[in-house]
């Protein structure tokens, strides 16, 4: 929600993988102040509301992660992006703190705050000097137990969100052929629109459609919360009790009952924007954070795309020239979700012969697999992923956060380790032909004659 | 324990107090070629940054503009004894980051890696550094990606507006020169060019490396000075090209940047700002922070918060050796261009006019230090420190007198920074937006000069 940080992660294939683990499984390191799972202090509160606390005193600061367990998800078509906007509107007013006075408390003691959306999850996040611990308290319970929603701040604040999608459009390509891309994927469900929402729909948002979200989804049973810094558990707690407990539990939301189908044919989208090479998005159905497969999934995505030496950048980029840029991702998620290959064509390259290079790479792993080599490679690569994680705050907050929401339990954090250890070249090969197959996916292109 | 000591105690309301801020213990020294070093020791992961930074940016292009991105890019594609394949397994082995970069004044190295790699890695950067090759292979090759990216870049208003806005604002002076370069200089370079730019940019004296993580100083110390003390010293014959002065704008200028496709205006206005070393400095920050510098600040309150005008509106000073810039900066959807425009001149207009209280100050000041520590708390973080240090000849008192020094500021003192960097008038403003439905609205706020973003950009305005 902050002007200058702020993002959306409108498309959950973009969200950076965080995974955190102990490396000396991989490396047989001996590491000094690694974070272990005896680290994290858990609580949870008479309403339901579960705290995880890491006490933490490198710097005099501190920090709030409340994870949500609602996102565009949670919607349907006439009410899309709802779940962003409602983040917004988290910070308009409530009873104690009234319209602007919760950035304006937080900033004057010292604090920042900034939140996101995702498909899944709404997390708002706060930055304060430790000593400012119990504002951060009392700001956080005021807006939990009793926002309220004034219609003029409503309509500024459409305004604003009509902004964010506008510029987000204005300035990437990627925006535009991402929503294409998923509308395809996801034909029954809800990850079939947006984060951001479709225009007419955030036109049209309610008042009552914005009361009924607040009360459905903003329980704190509904809600993880993590603070990391220079504090201690036992204040944390007796915060926590005087400030959060009071607020009532509600009952659980309702059930996402929609399943995506088996896709059955590989689906095509074209897209046309003025640009200077076409832009490629290719996106096969994937599974869950949960589901078994995540982790050599994960491990293949950077096999085939971090760093130089990595597969589609070695063909594509340096040896045949045929893109200036690629990537894949896969990332975690509540439902089955979708693994890109995303690429921009060089100058005077017919995208198909890109694309045809992009399945011949796949179909190299599908066939003959990777060397030990490149899985040891991929492995130590998440090895400094891991230190450049938990050298900060707030990347332990935020990365113990996400594996108790997606993961279903933060300690998953530290069997991470060894469930990637475990992952055999075989593995990789295995996932490889059970995900990429052609009716299973989705290809999107963008360029600016759609007419030829 | 990180950066800052401090006598952690109990609870909650304990404040902690400026004094107890300091810089962690590091050495400083010079090799007999000049090159500066710093050692910063930092046990909490075993990790370790590098950066490195050498008097070889953009002012230096002379008419080649990109000459030091391209330059700084191709210390990457290998040496003879780190070919370029095997410098990208290796280091992609190990999980190593090594990037090399061009920026307006210098050129830099930064690195992250395994204090376990770290005899390799600093071999690697050594080699980098002081043997590069210029392949004219790769080299024809990182420009053609560079020359497509170029293309590409025009295609997002936010990543072209800042360069037009310095050769707005700067003229002729080498501030104004455009880091990534253009499609007709870029397509003119080739490797002798980059070479003659390396040998006479890259040398040890007039640079400095930080190594800031977890190792051993005396080791380390004995290991830089072995490793990098062959790397001959040099002399730059124009070193002082950006001392030159820098022309002050007469009245309001408006470029306006024609894209035939844009729905939404994205707009800077701008002025003359400070050097580095302005003793103002802090002072400036703590204003700016309330003026345009987080999230209710003046004008994002104005232009967002009151008025949905946009997602995010914000204002800046870009402090460089000799000189800087300060620009308001947002955008809007092409129909709200001129409320836009009209609020952030009007909020401008307000600090000048009614100043700040003492509650916004006090507000300001809170946030500034409160917001302080994170932005020191990696290696990565403390290593960009130390060579910003060298760069800028300032020294810890920055960081140890901070909070001593953002106290300090009084309202009387707020106000003489208002008058004294915030302008009131000759204004410099670049919009990006459908010129079609933007121009006569442009032409309210000065003399127009409308250019396409399809077109390379002209020389100055």
């Amino acid at each position: 929600m902050l002007a200058f940080l702020s993002f959306i992660a409108s498309n959950h294939k973009h969200i950076m993988k965080k995974i955190l683990f102990p490396v000396f499984v991989l490396l047989g390191l001996s590491s000094q102040a690694q974070i272990k799972a005896d680290d994290v202090n858990s609580f949870t509160l008479k309403n339901g509301m579960k705290f995880l606390v890491v006490e933490d005193n490198s710097i005099p600061n501190a920090n709030m992660y409340l994870f949500y367990r609602v996102g565009s998800r949670n919607e349907y078509q006439g009410i899309t992006g709802l779940s962003h906007f409602f983040e917004h509107m988290m910070f308009n007013g409530a009873k104690k703190y009234g319209p602007k006075e919760f950035d304006r408390t937080m900033e004057f003691n010292g604090g920042a705050n900034n939140a996101y959306t995702r498909e899944d999850v709404t997390v708002y996040t706060d930055w304060f000097p430790a000593s400012a611990t119990e504002v951060i308290f009392d700001l956080e319970s005021d807006r939990i137990a009793s926002l309220s929603i004034d219609p003029k701040m409503v309509e500024s604040e459409r305004g604003v969100v009509l902004s964010e999608r506008s510029t987000g459009l204005e300035n990437s390509p990627w925006r535009m052929l991402s929503e294409a891309v998923q509308a395809q994927a996801f034909q029954e469900h809800p990850y079939h629109w947006p984060v951001i929402g479709y225009e007419d729909d955030m036109k049209n948002w309610k008042q009552a459609d914005l009361e009924r979200y607040f009360k459905t989804y903003y329980a704190p049973n509904n809600c993880v919360v993590v603070v990391s810094g220079a504090v201690k558990t036992a204040d944390i707690k007796a915060l926590a009790e005087k400030y959060l407990e009071p607020i009532p539990a509600q009952p659980a939301p309702p059930k996402v009952h929609q399943v995506e189908p088996v896709q059955t044919g590989e689906r095509r989208i074209m897209v046309q924007k003025d640009v200077a090479t076409p832009y490629m998005y290719i996106a096969y159905k994937a599974p869950q954070a949960t589901h078994d497969d995540y982790y050599p999934l994960v491990l293949l995505s950077d096999i085939l795309s971090s760093g130089k030496s990595s597969r589609l950048y070695s063909a594509l980029v340096d040896g045949k020239q045929q893109a200036t840029a690629v990537f894949s991702s896969y990332g975690e998620s509540f439902d089955p979700t979708l693994f890109s290959i995303n690429a921009i064509a060089g100058k005077g390259v017919n995208e198909n012969d890109l694309e045809k290079s992009i399945y011949e790479e796949l179909e190299k792993i599908k066939k003959d697999g990777v060397t030990d080599k490149e899985l040891q490679k991929v492995k130590n690569q998440k090895l400094i992923e891991f230190y450049n994680q938990v050298e900060t705050i707030n990347g332990k907050s935020n990365n113990i956060g996400t594996y108790e929401v997606f993961f279903g339990d933060y300690k998953k954090m530290f069997e991470a380790p060894d469930r990637y250890n475990k992952v055999t070249a075989e593995d990789i090969k295995r996932v490889a032909n059970t995900y990429f197959n052609k009716t299973a996916r989705t290809v999107g292109i963008l360029k600016s004659n759609t007419a030829e | 324990m990180r950066f800052f000591l401090l006598s952690l105690s109990a609870f909650i309301g304990l404040a902690l107090k400026a004094q107890d801020y300091k810089l962690p213990a590091y050495q400083q020294f010079t090799l007999k070629n000049g090159l500066t070093v710093y050692l910063m020791e930092q046990h909490d992961v075993p990790m370790i940054s590098v950066s490195a930074i050498l008097p070889a940016g953009a002012i230096y292009d002379g008419d080649k503009a990109g000459l030091a991105s391209l330059t700084a890019t191709a210390l990457k594609h290998g040496t003879k004894k780190y070919p370029k394949a095997r410098l990208d397994e290796e280091l992609d082995f190990i999980g190593a980051s090594v990037s090399t970069y061009a920026s307006k004044e210098s050129a830099g190295l930064s690195a992250e890696f395994a204090a376990k790699d770290k005899d390799k890695v600093l071999d690697i950067i050594n080699d980098l550094l002081t043997a590069p090759v210029f392949d004219s292979e790769e080299f024809a090759k990182e420009k053609r990606r560079t020359l497509t990216r170029l293309e590409q870049a025009k295609e997002s208003p936010r990543s072209v507006i800042g360069s037009y806005f310095d050769k707005l604002l700067y003229g002729d002076h080498v501030y104004g020169n455009i880091i990534s370069g253009t499609i007709s200089t870029v397509t003119g370079l080739t490797t002798a060019d980059i070479q003659k730019f390396y040998s006479a940019n890259y040398i040890p004296n007039g640079s400095a490396i930080s190594i800031v993580g977890d190792f051993n100083s005396k080791e380390m110390k004995a290991t830089i000075t072995k490793i990098f003390s062959s790397w001959a010293k040099g002399k730059q014959e124009n070193a002082n090209l950006a001392t030159k002065p820098i022309a002050k704008p007469t009245g309001n200028r408006v470029l306006l940047v024609n894209k035939d496709d844009a729905k939404e205006t994205t707009f800077y206005i701008g002025a003359p700002g400070i050097s580095r070393n302005n003793p103002d400095y802090v002072a400036v920050s703590v204003i700016n922070t309330l003026f345009g510098g987080r999230f209710t600040s003046m004008l994002n309150d104005e232009l967002r918060v009151n008025s949905g005008l946009t997602y995010g509106a914000s204002s800046r000073f870009s402090a460089l050796k000799n000189g800087g810039s300060f620009v308001i900066s947002t955008f809007t959807a092409g129909k709200t261009t001129e409320p836009a425009i009209d609020k952030a001149l009007e909020v401008l207009k307000k600090l000048h006019t009614q100043g700040v209280d003492e509650q916004s100050l006090t507000s300001a000041k809170n946030y500034v230090k409160g917001q302080f520590p994170p932005g020191y708390e990696t290696s990565g973080q403390l290593a960009n420190l130390l060579t910003q240090m060298f760069w800028y000849k300032f020294d810890e008192s920055f960081i140890n007198n901070f909070q001593k020094n953002v106290d300090g500021l009084t309202l009387e003192k707020a106000k003489s920074i208002i008058s004294t960097y915030f302008p009131e008038d000759k204004l410099q403003f670049v919009l990006v937006g459908k010129a079609a439905d933007i121009k006569k609205i442009a032409e309210k706020y000065g003399p127009v000069t409308e250019v396409q973003i399809k077109e390379e950009p002209k020389k100055a305005f």
